[in-house]
């Protein structure tokens, strides 16, 4: 396969996500620029600028009308999706490091840091009622005392979200009252990403333990593990196979201390029910920070260190793979 | 049916059409390689068309480059710029796309037809070589657990074959290569065990031409003159130079590959082992005096010239890789 290379960040990519059809590839790093591209040529439709830190997250809703982002720059910045115009500003005390849609892209959820004072707060908006984004006034806020969240979630049907913390723990909130509902941990470290299969009935989180672990959405029962050699950054389910791909790397700041051939920076295929690795796929010259499924199972992308965005369309021989036990 | 402004809209590169209810038809430029360009190709142009465009420059006053060119051949979409390169030179750049028709549904082929915005502005249709090029091509690696069982199982022919000798030094008979031996400049241990080997070979035959010797020395010492004729070997009468030559000739090596540092008593130190020589010539430079590079060593006996053979040749001395062999009869 040859990848397509988006050369649209100077820093390096911090998150990447299709919407829900899968032709619209957003794409947010350490610069404050957030790039939309067309993920079937990789043209960039446009950028929506505004931001003056670095992006931590993006999200589209379902319909790809309005497009979230957090930045460190602290702040969340609703755009309109065509036209790239800034809808709304919420200014907060620290760097938004998670946000989401819920399914019916009227609520949103984001996350603020631990820092400079200011504790770690989930905050949800509505936005049909148009003055709480005005006013900076969110229906609920759900403090979070012990540790950071560094990845978040939406759960299915909007019930509640699903976050990830800076010491490995799992917490599932309720969306309506705010309350914890479960608390698990199952990872050691930090927890840094976390995506959802396609139904939305099992979630996948990426950690800096080494491994990335499968869970029920509604019951966060441990399912399966897959373990590595290197913190993972990112990991994503495939929506037709029962695939995961893995991206990590060892950490930024020992990148520059080894070189690429023992670095470890290729995206990793495992088997979701036998948690066996069966693919690779080299070509960051850093770690992957951000991997994504396409949602036709087709093609995945993902963003890395070294500031590229690479789209991949599988080969034949992919479709062709089938799995011995 | 569609009931937005989209379909009125003024389409770059996209088709839009109506595919039925549901599906539309988008098109779309595709970045990728095609057999017959190649995807991005650069052509410097040649000599005199370069100095034609330049003549073309300094007719315009300077006017710019051609201005770049854009063919549509059926799905085949070329584009031809042209560029100055910093030194002056001039480029032509082909780029080739290819122009593909896809289903989507409608909401993905309203979207297709967006504007762009912000930096991506003004942007010409299709994909910007300043944001989105295409990358080399990789390769997914299997991994599958058939291999992982092959591997184990190569693991397991290898732990039988460590006690076994795969590697065996010439020199030594040790388990590495002749050129990692810690004897590799000494012969040491050749010489030790062909010591061993000749034994008491070797004593008699020093001792034998040793005994004579006390006897030539007595001779001499009485000081007296001794014609050739009363000499020792004096009985052997008539016998003419020819067949020693001959017998010479074939106890004589070839040494070859030799540096041209080497000096006859190098060679004498490393043939003296296997046995006496009779006769050492190494062929030197008339000028520089320098070894050209090869040498003949005749031993008095051929036992001695074939171990000679068997031990020196593919020994390493100095950094070369000596080659020994039975010299071949001159013709002269």
């Amino acid at each position: 396969m040859k990848p397509i290379l988006l050369q649209g960040h100077e820093r390096s990519i911090t998150q990447i996500k299709y919407n829900r059809e899968g032709d619209l590839l957003f794409t947010v790093a350490k610069d404050p620029i957030v790039n939309v591209w067309y993920s079937i040529n990789g043209e960039r439709l446009g950028t929506y600028t505004g931001h003056t830190g670095a992006v931590w997250c993006v999200d589209a809703d379902w319909d790809t009308r309005h497009v979230l982002t957090g930045s460190a720059d602290n702040s969340c910045r609703l755009w309109d999706c065509e036209t790239g115009k800034q809808l709304a500003l919420v200014k907060t005390n620290s760097a938004v490091r998670t946000c989401g849609f819920d399914f019916g892209g009227n609520i949103i959820m984001f996350s603020t840091d631990k820092q400079m004072g200011y504790q770690c707060i989930v905050n949800f908006f509505d936005l049909r009622d148009s003055s709480q984004l005005e006013n900076d006034e969110p229906y609920m806020k759900i403090p979070c005392h012990d540790s950071k969240i560094t990845s978040a979630v939406w759960g299915p049907l909007g019930e509640f979200i699903i976050a990830g913390h800076e010491n490995g723990e799992l917490n599932q909130f309720s969306a309506k009252s705010g309350e914890l509902l479960i608390n698990v941990k199952e990872h050691t470290k930090q927890i840094n990403d976390i995506q959802t299969s396609r139904d939305m009935t099992m979630f996948i989180t990426a950690s800096k333990d080494n491994t990335a672990k499968l869970f029920d959405s509604t019951t966060l029962e441990h399912q399966k593990s897959f373990r590595t050699e290197r913190p993972v950054n990112s990991a994503a389910l495939s929506p037709i196979f029962d695939h995961v791909v893995l991206g990590g790397g060892q950490e930024a700041m020992d990148v520059t201390t080894t070189s690429t051939r023992i670095g470890k920076f290729e995206a990793r295929f495992f088997h979701l029910g036998f948690e066996e690795e069966f693919g690779r796929i080299k070509g960051h010259f850093g770690p992957i920070n951000s991997v994504a499924f396409h949602p036709d199972g087709k093609s995945y992308s993902s963003g890395g260190e070294d500031g590229y965005v690479r789209i991949h369309y599988f080969d034949p021989q992919y479709f062709e793979f089938e799995f011995e036990a | 049916m569609p009931t937005g402004d989209y379909d009125s809209k003024p389409s770059w590169a996209d088709q839009v059409e109506e595919e039925g209810d549901d599906d539309k038809c988008i098109t779309s430029e595709l970045l990728k390689d095609l057999p017959l360009s190649g995807g991005l190709k650069e052509t410097p142009l040649s000599a005199d068309l370069s100095a034609d465009l330049s003549a073309d420059v300094e007719l315009l006053k300077g006017g710019p480059l051609p201005s770049p060119k854009e063919l549509i051949n059926g799905n085949i979409k070329t584009i031809t710029e042209y560029r100055e390169e910093e030194d002056g030179r001039k480029v032509k750049i082909i780029r080739t796309f290819r122009i593909e028709t896809r289903k989507a549904s409608k909401a993905v082929a309203r979207r297709k037809n967006w504007k762009k915005f912000g930096n991506s502005e003004f942007d010409a249709p299709g994909p910007n070589v300043a944001t989105t090029t295409v990358s080399d091509d990789v390769f997914m690696t299997f991994i599958t657990s058939k291999e992982d069982l092959n591997c184990q199982e190569e693991e397991d022919p290898m732990n039988k074959l460590k006690g076994q000798k795969i590697v065996s030094c010439r020199i030594c008979k040790g388990d590495h290569w002749t050129t990692r031996c810690p004897y590799k400049d000494t012969l040491g241990p050749m010489q030790k065990e062909l010591a061993e080997q000749l034994g008491l070979s070797t004593g008699e035959k020093e001792k034998l031409p040793g005994e004579p010797e006390p006897v030539q020395a007595q001779q001499s010492k009485t000081g007296k003159y001794i014609p050739p004729s009363l000499r020792d070997g004096a009985t052997r009468r008539g016998e003419s130079m020819q067949p020693n030559r001959r017998a010479d000739d074939n106890a004589t090596i070839r040494v070859t590959n030799l540096s041209e540092d080497t000096r006859e008593t190098d060679l004498q130190e490393l043939f003296r082992p296997f046995g006496s020589i009779s006769r050492i010539y190494l062929a030197k430079d008339k000028a520089t005096g320098q070894s050209k590079g090869f040498a003949f060593i005749s031993f008095h006996r051929r036992e001695d010239a074939a171990r000679a053979i068997a031990g020196v040749s593919g020994f390493g001395y100095d950094h070369l890789i000596l080659n020994v062999e039975w010299a071949k009869p001159s013709t002269n």
